[in-house]
C-alpha cells in the first residue's frame, strides 16, 4: 500500500546516465576492478615506455578488458548460485509436500516394511 | 508496482522475469562499455595532433571493427536466445485461466473445475480507499495460487487489447477471435499490477490488471466464496 514501503531502495548513481552501479549486482565490483586494472596497465606501460598518450590508450584498454572479465566472471557465479538456490527451494518444497508419502525423497525403501501411509 | 520517476524494471515476481532482469543488466553493461569506448575515441580524435588526409585503407583497423562487433553481438545473443527458449518451455500448468478483454474492463474465467467467471473493472479515483493506487486498483482481482505453473488464455471480445503484468514478465495481445496462450509461475505471494497495453478506445488507460498471488489454501477459500457469490 502507498506509504508503507519496507525499505527505500537507494536511488543509485548511474554511470553515464546508463548503469545503475549500486542496484545492479556485480556492476560495482566490475567497475572498481576495471578502474584498478586501468590504472595498473596505464602506469606500467608509462613506466616502461614513457609515452603518455599511448599509456592512456593502454590504460583504457585495460579498463575495458578488466571490467568485462570481472563482470562475466561475477555474473556466471551469480547464475550458478541462482540455479542452486532454485534447486534447493524446489527440494524443500518437495520435501514438505511429499513428506510421509511414498514419494518422499528421504524415504529409503526397506525390504518387508511398508512405505507411506496405509 | 511502479513508483514515480522509476526508470528500471519492477522487482521480479516470476523466474522468467528474474532472468529477463539479469539479461537486461548484462546488455546494459555491454552498452555502457561501448558508450565509454565511443566517448574515449571522440576525445582522442579531438585532441590528437596526428592528421593524415590521405589514408585510403587499413587492413588492421578494418579487421578489428568487423570482428569486435561480431563478438559483442554473440555475447548478447547467447543469453538472449537462452531466455527465449526458456520462455517457451512446456510447464504442465496446474490451472488455466481465460482473460478476456472488453471495452473497457477485463473478465476472467476459471473453468477447470467449476464455472467461475467475473469482471474486473478499475476502481474510479473518487472511490479509492486510503492507500490504494490510482488507475491501478480493480474491484475484482485475478487471484492465483503462488508457486504454481499457470496458463492464461488471452482473447478479446471487441477490439484489440493486451494483457500485461510487468512484474511477472508477461504480455500477450488479446485479439478478437483468437486465443493466445501465455504461462507464468509467481515466485512469491503479493499483488502485481499491469495495464492494458494495446490502444483500445477512450478508456484504454483505465482498464488495469491486478493479479493476486496467494497460498493454495487461500486460493481455494477465495474460489469457494466467489462461487457462492455467483
Amino acid at each position: 500500500m502507498a506509504g508503507e514501503e519496507e525499505e527505500p531502495k537507494s536511488k543509485g548513481f548511474r554511470l553515464l546516465g546508463i548503469l545503475d552501479v549500486q542496484n545492479t549486482p556485480c556492476s560495482r565490483d566490475a567497475i572498481l576492478h576495471g578502474a584498478g586494472g586501468s590504472v595498473t596497465a596505464g602506469l606500467l606501460h608509462f613506466l616502461a615506455t614513457s609515452r603518455v598518450r599511448r599509456s592512456f590508450d593502454v590504460g583504457f584498454a585495460g579498463f575495458m578488458l578488466t571490467t568485462l572479465g570481472s563482470w562475466l566472471y561475477c555474473r556466471m557465479n551469480n547464475a550458478k548460485l541462482r540455479v542452486q538456490q532454485r534447486m534447493i527451494q524446489d527440494g524443500i518444497k518437495n520435501q514438505i509436500v511429499y513428506e510421509g508419502t511414498s514419494r518422499d525423497p528421504a524415504n529409503k525403501p526397506e525390504a518387508g516394511t511398508p512405505s507411506g501411509p496405509s | 508496482m511502479a513508483h514515480p520517476l522509476q526508470l528500471g524494471f519492477q522487482d521480479a515476481a516470476s523466474p522468467v522475469m528474474e532472468e529477463l532482469l539479469h539479461f537486461h543488466d548484462h546488455a546494459l553493461m555491454v552498452v555502457f562499455l561501448i558508450s565509454t569506448l565511443v566517448l574515449y575515441i571522440i576525445l582522442a580524435m579531438i585532441s590528437t595532433k596526428l592528421t593524415n588526409k590521405f589514408i585510403l585503407d587499413s587492413q588492421e583497423i578494418e579487421i578489428i571493427w568487423t570482428v569486435l562487433p561480431a563478438v559483442i553481438l554473440i555475447l548478447i545473443a547467447l543469453p538472449s536466445l537462452r531466455i527465449l527458449y526458456l520462455m517457451d518451455e512446456i510447464n504442465d500448468p496446474h490451472l488455466t485461466i481465460k482473460a478476456v478483454g472488453h471495452q473497457w474492463y477485463w473478465s476472467y474465467e476459471y473453468t477447470d473445475y467449476e464455472d467461475l467467471g467475473f469482471d474486473s473493472y478499475m476502481i474510479p479515483t473518487q472511490d479509492l480507499a486510503p492507500g490504494q493506487f490510482r488507475l491501478l486498483e480493480a474491484d475484482h482481482r485475478m487471484v492465483v495460487p503462488v508457486e504454481s505453473p499457470l496458463r492464461v488464455l488471452v482473447t478479446a471480445e471487441d477490439v484489440l487489447h493486451s494483457w500485461a503484468v510487468p512484474a511477472l514478465g508477461v504480455k500477450m495481445d488479446a485479439v478478437p477471435g483468437r486465443l493466445n496462450q501465455t504461462a507464468f509461475i509467481t515466485s512469491r505471494p503479493g499483488i502485481f499490477y499491469g495495464q492494458c497495453s494495446e490502444i483500445c478506445g477512450a478508456n484504454h488507460s483505465f482498464m488495469p490488471i491486478v493479479v493476486e498471488a496467494v497460498p493454495l489454501e487461500h486460493f481455494e477459500t477465495w474460489s469457494s466464496l466467489m462461487l457462492e457469490d455467483a
